[in-house]
């Protein structure tokens, strides 16, 4: 045997005892991650059985996955009995508005706090940054009371308005975004007479797009999600939000109509999925800048 | 006279985080300065408060027959939610964290149950947990395993809830998956080449590199897990008995859900301030205890 097969013979038995664990690792993997993947779809998939199921099916024992006939007018019935349209359309009101609320202040703050210098920033982000702690009961109690006092309870005011000062833990992503980018973007167009409004609208706004939209997709969750604030500021079921409104359908129904629940609540899940998807890249991003943390 | 460009810049400065500045005097300093006075008051929030100095907090801690139980319950809740979270999601964000085909679709369905809305969620598992028509019987069951009353049995009432917070997981994960994949390879490589296994390079390495996102996630965790509320006004209303009635949950109960019949907005706003005053506390002594054993990262 030459020198060289020799050594292609060694190099291929290393390429196959690497590779056979390598194997073995990856099909590992693989069903591990299947297995988790069945146990987190499990449910929704149960989900997706009880709206298609026949009123009677519902409370069938033992219960089945496959709907004895496939009801899939649960999916006109159950809205219409809701009211679901009603409720989403408030809701869709109440979220739009919050979610721009949110992306405009936090990236506004965002950028004051990391692009310009001025006397007392770090202090301002440090009281920012430190009431991301201070529970939001805290609050819950007085301005419930203001907003009785200025006449907006009963309104979605309470809802909106919050949105348009800035979170702390959204100006705080913001901020950390801000920090990777490099220092002299801003210096030459501030040579080029720039002012701070225009880098920010021009050079910064398009620079930040994964920021913004992470901002967008948390805050968009977080106000089509809320079930405790619409709880305590609305009364008139006229004027409810979709959580508030499955809720009060539940108890009302005492869970004998679960079929229409689910059915409806199914719709309910279409938005917040549709827009994920449609931003997920932006979002995986966006997210990263918290692993600069530190810096 | 022309502005000085300091001058100017502290001026924009302030404009550009003004409305942080509202939002910090409006949501956080006007509300903990009114309930701080309001919790030394009789209060229904109709009729003017009365002072009643330390009356409130004297009756929470000696007369409530629900305090003390709803304290223990939050204390509990919190000491096992949060390492089970927090282990869950790192686990989770450490399988995921390949790339290697499919995983984009493991990353998304783990995801998944963050982007459905939580009143959808809870009410989805309030059936599955429902002990005659439910799913997690139905499975104990297949395994031949005792069945359980889950949400009616006051042992099982917690874990039931927290399994729904581990089913929902995916926001944690993600943000340690940003973490994890901020994490050089370089260090990885080296390590591997001086021989370090995959349990000595995670631990010396990728834990140590992923502290801070660790203590943001820590610190986040336990805030939402003293607030949690959806979970049991929807799962189970505090019961049975007082095994789920979290302090946050009182405290909605005891200012608003009787509000109608008799507002107590005084005495709530004492129990909030009581809840508040143990975040904090534990959020400093959290602060305290890691300072010096998370990495800075260089030049900090």
């Amino acid at each position: 045997m030459t020198a060289a097969a020799e050594s292609l013979a060694v190099g291929r038995s290393v390429a196959l005892t690497q590779r056979v664990p390598f194997m073995v690792s990856r099909l590992a993997w693989y069903a591990l991650c299947g297995l988790l993947a069945v146990s987190m779809l499990l449910p929704l998939v149960w989900m997706v059985s009880i709206a298609l199921k026949g009123n009677g099916d519902i409370n069938q024992l033992p219960p089945a996955f496959l709907p004895r006939e496939f009801r899939v007018s649960n999916f006109v019935d159950g809205p219409a009995q809701i009211g679901f349209y009603r409720l989403l359309l408030n809701t869709v009101i109440v979220t739009v508005l919050s979610t721009i609320g949110a992306v405009v202040s936090s990236m506004i703050v965002g950028y004051g706090i990391s692009r310009i210098d001025f006397p007392g920033r770090r202090l301002w982000f440090a009281l920012i940054s430190g009431s991301i702690f201070v529970p939001g009961i805290v609050g819950l109690i007085p301005l419930q009371h203001l907003y009785i006092n200025l006449g907006l309870i009963d309104t979605w005011v309470p809802l909106i308005l919050p949105a348009f000062f800035g979170s702390p833990i959204f100006v705080f992503l913001a901020r950390q975004y801000y920090q990777s980018i490099p220092r002299y973007l801003d210096e030459s167009a501030t040579i080029d007479g720039a002012g701070h409004w225009m880098i920010f609208t021009r050079i910064m706004v398009p620079l930040t797009k994964p920021v913004w939209i992470t901002v967008a997709i948390m805050s968009f969750q977080f106000a089509w999600n809320d079930y405790l604030s619409p709880l305590v500021y609305l009364q008139d079921a006229k004027k409810f939000t979709l959580p508030l409104g499955m809720a009060a359908f539940l108890s009302d129904q005492a869970g004998s109509q679960y079929n229409y629940y689910m059915a409806t609540n199914l719709l309910f899940v279409v938005p917040p999925l549709v827009l994920f998807f449609l931003a997920q890249r932006y979002f995986m991003e966006g997210l990263g800048a918290l692993g600069t943390i530190a810096k | 006279m022309r502005m000085t460009k300091r001058r100017r810049d502290t001026i924009l400065g302030y404009c550009f985080i003004s409305p942080a500045i509202i939002g910090l005097l409006l949501f956080v300093a006007y509300p903990m300065v009114t309930s701080l006075y309001h919790s030394f008051t009789e209060w229904n929030g109709l009729t003017p408060a009365k002072w009643v100095g330390l009356e409130n907090y004297k009756f929470l801690f000696t007369s409530d027959p629900t305090f003390w139980p709803s304290l223990r319950v939050t204390v509990l809740w919190v000491v096992i939610s949060v390492p089970a979270t927090l282990l869950a999601g790192l686990a989770l964000a450490v399988v995921v964290n390949r790339s290697i085909r499919g995983v984009k679709v493991f990353r998304t369905i783990f995801y998944l149950p963050v982007v459905l809305p939580a009143v959808a969620v809870l009410t989805l598992w309030k059936y599955i947990y429902d002990p005659t028509y439910g799913l997690a019987n139905q499975i104990l069951g297949f395994l031949h395993l005792p069945t359980s009353l889950w949400l009616g049995d006051a042992h099982v009432a917690l874990p039931a809830i927290l399994i729904v917070g581990v089913w929902s997981v995916g926001g944690t994960m993600m943000i340690f998956l940003a973490g994890l994949q901020a994490v050089p390879d370089e260090i990885q490589e080296a390590a591997k080449v001086d021989g370090a296994n995959a349990f000595r390079r995670f631990t010396r390495i990728t834990l140590p590199m992923i502290g801070p996102i660790m203590m943001l996630q820590l610190m986040l965790a336990m805030n939402a897990a003293f607030q949690t509320f959806n979970q049991v006004a929807i799962l189970t209303k505090g019961g049975p008995g007082h095994s789920t009635n979290l302090l946050m949950y009182k405290i909605y109960n005891d200012g608003f859900a009787d509000f109608i019949t008799s507002p107590q907005l005084g005495y709530a706003t004492a129990e909030v301030w009581v809840l508040f005053v143990i975040v904090m506390l534990v959020t400093v002594v959290m602060l305290r205890l890691t300072r010096n054993r998370v990495y800075q990262g260089e030049g900090s």
